[in-house]
């Protein structure tokens, strides 16, 4: 048994729902588990919550909200908790790729270079980041750890810089035929046995529409074009467990691999 | 206080370390493992310095200016 979380940084549902018929391995994986809305209760800030979903914390315990603190580039040793890989490590096979709640990103028992720092920002790097990460996380499945987490970044990115354009839709076609070769063509499902958690880590809107925003609408280097939505994809096959809140993944993976179920 | 061990291995291709052999060649690198100890110390900067391991110097700014222009940093 596998169980392979698939981060997809800011994956909107606002983006995917209303094209699910060129999204076809989206909706296949709808069809094969169950999909819902995460509505969160914590700001939509990427740091505060991949680290969150994977310590278990909330941003209160965890105390890391942002990529730098008082403009110095945090690191993960400056964030006090334990994550899931930490705690089990020693019982069972976990490989972790490309998670960014730190940048560049965090992998744990792989080694992987991330694209771009982690921080993709143009077309070829968007290419590259969709290629390497495909392929790496192929490699890993085919080793069949006990937990495999791999995070594309991509599609954060370039809704950073394109939402509302059509080239945005381009983007989720890309990633989805990648889901497509990493979910099905790898043999990875169907299955009885292997579970899969795809989420992402906040939605996408315009400038107004988020609760909060949590985005400028000018950089120094020009205009963004949209911003964070406190609303996250979540698809689960084979997980029994409720998911209400990104904490909950890890609670998820807790009690897989730690506790003994009844 | 416990002994901390100092050195450790880490894996490079078989060519790679031939390469670097005979780069080293009449140079005062005593071994392979001395120059590219020294080579990382050069391109990385070292924690106790700037606190900002395990990437260089030049690439935090690069990481900076990204962050910047994703609007990630004010
Ligand atoms: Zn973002």
């Amino acid at each position: 048994m596998t169980f392979f979380v698939l981060g997809i940084d800011g994956a909107s549902w606002n983006v995917i729902r209303p094209n699910l018929k060129v999204l076809k391995n989206f909706a296949r994986l709808i069809q094969a588990g169950k999909a819902k809305e995460i509505v969160l209760r914590e700001k939509p800030i990427s740091a505060a919550i991949w680290c969150g979903m994977f310590s278990g914390k909330t941003v209160e315990e965890h105390g890391h909200l942002e990529f730098t603190k008082d403009g110095k580039i945090v690191k993960r040793e400056d964030i006090p908790v334990k994550f899931i890989w930490d705690i089990l490590k020693d019982k069972i096979d976990v490989r972790v790729l490309n998670v960014p709640f730190v940048v560049p990103p965090y992998s744990f028992n792989v080694d992987f270079r991330p694209v771009g720092f982690g921080l993709p920002s143009n077309e070829k790097e968007w290419e590259e980041e969709l290629e390497r990460v495909t392929e790496t996380t192929k490699e890993l499945l085919t080793w069949k750890p006990d937990l495999l987490i791999s995070v594309f970044t991509l599609l954060d990115r370039v809704q950073h810089f394109h939402w509302g354009e059509p080239v945005v839709l381009e983007w989720y076609k890309k990633l989805d035929e990648k889901i497509g070769e990493l979910v099905w063509d790898t043999g990875f499902l169907p299955s009885e046995t292997n579970k899969l958690i795809l989420i992402s880590d906040h939605g996408f809107c315009s400038f107004g529409e988020a609760k909060v925003q949590t985005l400028p609408k000018r950089t120094p280097y020009g205009e963004l074009k949209g911003d964070h939505l406190e609303r996250a994809v979540l698809i689960t096959v084979n997980v029994e467990e409720e998911i209400e809140q990104p904490q909950d993944v890890f609670r998820v993976l807790e009690k897989e691999f730690l506790r003994t179920k009844s | 206080m416990p002994r901390r061990k100092k050195f450790t291995t880490v894996s490079i291709p078989v060519q790679l370390f031939e390469k670097i052999k005979k780069q080293i060649e009449n140079t005062g690198f005593p071994s392979v493992s001395s120059y590219v100890g020294y080579l990382l110390r050069e391109v990385l900067v070292e924690a106790h310095e700037s606190g900002e391991m395990p990437f260089a110097r030049e690439d935090a700014e690069k990481i900076r200016r990204r962050l910047r222009a994703l609007g990630y940093l004010r």
